[in-house]
């Protein structure tokens, strides 16, 4: 037959809602590689349908309240199954500096996508189905987000950059769920943008970029730059980020930063973009969310 | 926001329910999700069936081995072209009535020998479950001899090239000759020579294929099934060999159809597997297997080659196009006569030579698409328009202002246009509604606008010989039943009846009911397609409205003491005109009529003008009834350093005749549009190699509510259409003009051309670069 992801799934599965932690982690103990966490569903389907996932247990997020909701406590924790729907709302009416620098992230929750998916997809499945086209990871990578990982007996906090392995591949064992994404405070005087270049709006990126600059007076203080649909996880491009760090911000150096960024980025052609295309429109995306970014420092 | 204008409209009835924006009878049932689909269909003891479809664009089959999927606990049946009566199908005028020749257009309906694109049906299984049916296809072993294979159709037109079509893979040719356009191309000014290539793309209809068949106690091999065309029940008998009044097709609301549902879908697979297995056989398409197996609109090639004077006059056209038909012949000659005819647009031109020519690839089939052929000629003649213009630098307004067609104009075979041509009319209001251009936001953005006029055609081509019945009847109760063989996909075609004899009748739209798409219990009305059903059925219901309304008037007068014409029927009451204070309510006056055994329902036949079939070697005289013009215009927003275009604004003008109801033509004009931004910007069914690379909707990409922009439309009504109160068809032509809008629009914005469809940011980009 036809791989097809508007059928009815065939393959039989058990269902399972834990209401609590250990219950989720309990389960994960019990059938490892042969389960599966849903959360939203909106990648997971797919995988299903189309037969590239056949798990005999899929684990149902759904009632675990301890993996939802947003909290301010030193860092920004937000639960894994919080949808992204529900994390933009609480970016763009909620936060007070310096927290209000996350503009990244609700920029890049506000691209994602249809209305649809917005309220079905969580933070943490757009996570860990570790897509090159994540648009939430760019964004975390440059607030130096870590991710806790937990298991029926064990807890373990990652910097997000190691959590990525390769396309649909994490950090993450068979036995453990990702709980929460934490965001540190951010320093002072720092500001972030997201730009997102997509065939229809409704789609994935063909690039996306994220930057977040904290500055003194007219020098960047410090700098983070991150990529997706460029590489085989989502990636920082350091080499760019040391060249601004120290300098004197201008529209040059932003125009220069976004051809070093470009230059640092593997990305291949596919049926939505061409490696060469991908390539000039980084230096574009790079160069306008710094000019972004450094206008909201202001 | 819907911009509703009257002008110069005499002498047309006071109309109470006619033109107002009434809710659509069938509006609720669709947002409610009652409305029944003919995937919803289930019945008792119902086998599912499912399609091999084969995985070379171009092989000999050596071996098909189906016992091990008929071993399969479940498989019910598995049929192959050894179990078939009849092999072939006929893929050409769906529903045909007349006495045309349909010769060399069949196509199997399972491959036996040969494959001849990838995704052709090889074989149908029927099994208990869908899933059961799903694991068989993969248990039937097929053995492939690679062949020869060709795949862009002017590598099948050279001498040599592999053939998939006898003799030469040339399938419809048409050559369209009008004064001497060698000659008066030597006086022309300046010569301007363009080509311009459109895609493959998908209806992408929210509902796939889909029907459910079964054999009744009478032996009569039903088929509810969404389609465009009920009549195909003839071309089923043909195949299935069994007598005509023994297959019924049951038509469903459609959930959308944009010609992708004018040939044959799945009737014959299951109505195979429901006549062998005697039990009821239903089959759904999936997205990937709509996209792959099923008709796509042509991709043409069209070269333009234009005498023209310094001040921006047309002397002379040679226009030739090349359509790729793909692997069978479906409509590709009708498409590509639509096209040809319509290849110098709505412009008087008195010198013009048309070759245009389908050809057979290993490609995907391509057949119907809303605006059918007509559509690939506009994008082709509005974009070379404006590089006319460009060449004599001049405005693009003011060259269409000096070419276009005035009633009595004619088209290069010869028909006259009639009625009103309110292009100028439609292009300067659709223009204006933009309003004034903003200042781009960003130093890299450049803000372009466009314009492109248009002439569709509504109504099938006049020697098919189409006609349409209908039958209006009122109960003892005051309502209103309609029987009519219309399908309607969603355009409105059965509420369009259901007011027209609301109006007629003097009964509210809500007590009209509306029965319908049924080739058997319901009087044949023909094809949903070629924008003909509002003018076709919408006579036909006229007419029997009318004389239901003639006999009940005489019935009245007599009461009344008083002539039949002072006799007025509204809101379910029938009363004297100068004396409203004689009235009584209408179930009264049926009462009487039933009382002494007067008719209260009338069937009624419209015919279309008849012509004779046109000679391909050069097509002179008549081929539709009447056209509908237009304009589109729209602004645009280019990223200089990206690609991308953003359509900012939209605009467009269509002058309907008379807009039965406002609203659903409002409807039709923005879906209409909207469809025609995803031609221009983003739809491409990718074949490479006769492997489709775009499958589902994550590949081929549809622009959704983010991508429409502000919206304008205005409706111009003329009164002049030949469809009932003076109207015109819209479906097609409400998709016609924007594609080549958007790419004026972006030429104008950059300063250069991208002569391809869609205008992606690679290739807007590449165009930037090479203006530079």
């Amino acid at each position: 037959m036809l791989p097809t992801n508007t059928h009815i799934l065939f393959h039989e599965f058990d269902y399972h809602a834990p209401t609590t932690l250990y219950e989720a982690t309990e389960l994960l103990a019990q059938y490892g590689d042969s389960a599966r966490p849903i959360a939203g569903g909106t990648d997971l389907l797919v995988q299903m349908k189309m037969e590239r996932r056949q798990p005999a247990h899929v684990i149902s997020l759904a009632r675990v309240n301890a993996l939802q909701g947003i909290a301010l406590n030193g860092d920004l924790t937000i639960g894994a199954t919080t949808s992204i729907r529900d994390l933009h709302q609480y970016l763009t009416s909620k936060l007070q500096p310096p927290f209000a620098s996350l503009q990244s992230l609700g920029e890049a929750c506000n691209g994602f996508s249809t209305i649809q998916i917005m309220r079905m997809a969580t933070l943490g499945g757009n996570l860990c189905n570790a897509s090159p086209a994540s648009d939430s990871a760019p964004p975390l990578l440059t607030f130096d987000a870590r991710v806790t990982l937990k298991s029926k007996t064990f807890e373990r906090v990652m910097a997000l950059e190691h959590f990525f392995i390769a396309p649909g591949k994490t950090a993450l064992q068979a036995d453990e769920l990702l709980t929460h994404i934490r965001i540190p405070r951010p320093p002072h005087q720092s500001a972030s943008a997201f730009i997102k270049i997509a065939r229809v709006a409704a789609d994935i990126s063909q690039v996306c970029a994220a930057v977040r600059l904290t500055r003194d007076g007219n020098l960047i203080h410090d700098a983070r730059i991150a990529l997706g649909s460029v590489a085989p996880t989502p990636v920082r491009a350091a080499a760019a980020e040391r060249e601004l760090i120290g300098q004197t911000f201008s529209a040059a150096l932003a125009e220069k930063i976004g051809k070093r960024a470009a230059q640092e980025i593997q990305p291949i052609s596919d049926i939505r973009a061409t490696r060469a295309y991908r390539q000039h429109i980084a230096a574009v995306i790079v160069r306008d969310a710094l000019l972004r970014a450094w206008e909201r420092t202001q | 926001m819907i911009q509703f204008d009257q002008p110069n409209i005499a002498n047309l009835p006071e109309l109470r329910q006619i033109g107002k924006p009434l809710p659509r009878i069938d509006a609720m049932g669709k947002v409610t999700g009652a409305t029944q689909y003919a995937a919803d269909y289930t019945m008792p003891n119902m086998l599912h069936a499912q399609v091999l479809r084969a995985k070379h664009a171009s092989a000999q089959i050596l071996r098909v081995d189906v016992s091990k999927a008929r071993a399969l606990p479940g498989v019910v049946a598995v049929l192959t072209a050894d179990d078939l009566p009849g092999a072939q199908v006929a893929t050409d005028i769906p529903g045909v009535t007349g006495t045309s020749k349909r010769a060399g257009t069949d196509a199997p309906i399972l491959a036996r020998d040969r494959v001849r694109f990838m995704g052709e049906a090889l074989a149908i299984v029927a099994a208990e479950e869908l899933a059961i049916a799903e694991r068989a296809l993969d248990l039937i072993e097929v053995d492939y001899e690679p062949y020869p294979a060709v795949f862009t159709p002017e590598e099948a037109m050279q001498p040599g090239a592999p053939i998939v079509t006898e003799p030469d893979n040339i399938v419809a040719r048409w050559r369209i000759v009008k004064g001497d356009a060698d000659a008066a191309l030597r006086d022309a000014d300046v010569i301007v020579e363009r080509t311009y290539k459109t895609q493959f793309i998908d209806h992408a209809y929210l509902e796939p294929e889909a029907g459910i068949a079964w054999v009744d106690e009478n032996g009569t091999l039903t088929i509810r099934v969404s389609t465009q065309v009920v009549e195909h029940f003839r071309s089923i008998a043909a195949a299935l060999q069994l007598p005509q009044n023994k297959v019924h097709i049951m038509g469903t609301l459609v959930g959308g159809g944009f010609g992708g549902k004018e040939d044959i879908t799945v009737e014959l697979f299951i109505g195979l597997a429901a006549l062998k297995t005697r039990r009821p056989v239903k089959m759904v398409y999936s997205r990937e297997e709509s996209i792959l197996a099923h008709c796509k609109r042509h991709p043409f090639t069209i070269t333009h080659k234009t005498g023209v004077t310094h001040s921006g006059r047309i002397l002379a056209s040679q226009v030739n196009l090349i359509a790729d038909s793909g692997a069978y012949v479906y409509l590709s000659p009708y498409v590509l006569l639509y096209a040809a005819s319509s290849a110098v647009g709505p412009y008087k031109v008195n010198h013009v030579t048309v070759n245009a020519y389908a050809v057979a690839t290993n490609n995907t089939f391509t057949s119907a698409f809303r605006g059918f052929g007509a559509a690939q000629a506009c994008v082709a003649y509005e974009q070379h328009m404006d590089e006319i213009a460009q060449a004599l630098h001049l405005d693009p307004r003011q060259v269409r202002r000096v070419n276009y067609a005035q009633a009595g104009d004619t088209t290069p075979n010869g028909q006259a246009f009639r009625g009103a041509v309110w292009l100028e009319e439609c292009a300067q209001r659709a223009w204006d509604a933009l309003g004034e251009t903003p200042p781009p936001s960003a130093p890299n953005i450049k803000i372009g606008r466009g314009l492109a006029s248009y002439m569709q055609s509504y109504g099938r081509i006049t020697w098919f010989h189409d006609t349409s019945q209908a039958w209006v009847g009122l109960e003892m109760d005051g309502s209103i039943v309609i029987r009519c063989g219309v399908p309607d996909i969603g355009g409105g075609q059965i509420n369009t009846l259901a007011q027209i004899s609301a109006e007629v009748l003097g009964v509210p739209l809500e007590r009209v009911t509306v029965y319908s798409t049924d080739s058997a219990l319901t009087p044949l009305a023909g094809t949903t397609t070629a924008t003909r059903q509002m003018y076709m059925s919408g006579n036909a219901t006229y007419q029997a409205a009318m004389a239901v309304r003639k006999t009940l008037a005489e019935r009245a007068s007599q009461h009344f003491e008083c002539e039949p014409a002072e006799i007025d029927f509204a809101d379910s009451a029938v009363f004297v005109k100068s004396d409203a204070s004689q009235k009584m309510p209408l179930t009264q006056l049926i009462a009487m009529c039933a009382a002494e055994g007067l008719p209260r329902a009338n069937l009624s036949l419209f015919k279309a003008p008849f012509t004779e079939k046109l000679d391909p070697d050069n097509a002179q005289g008549d081929i539709w009834p009447d056209y509908t013009f237009g304009a589109q215009a729209v602004q645009v927003a280019v990223d200089l350093e990206t690609g991308e275009v953003r359509v900012l604004k939209s605009a467009a003008c269509h002058d309907v005749g008379r807009a039965l109801n406002p609203a659903a033509v409002a409807g039709q004009i923005e879906g209409g549009a909207t469809q025609g931004l995803g031609y221009a910007l983003m739809e491409d069914v990718q074949i490479v190699n006769g492997v489709t690379l775009t499958p589902s909707f994550a590949e081929y990409l549809l622009p959704t509510a983010r991508d429409v922009p502000e919206t304008k439309t205005i409706i111009l009504e003329s009164g002049t259409g030949l469809g009932p109160f003076g109207a015109k068809g819209i479906g097609e032509p409400a998709l016609t003009p924007m594609a080549p809008a958007i790419a004026n629009a972006v030429a104008n914005a950059i300063g250069a051309r991208v002569p391809q469809l869609p205008l992606t940011p690679e290739r807007v980009l590449a165009a930037i670069d090479s203006a530079r």
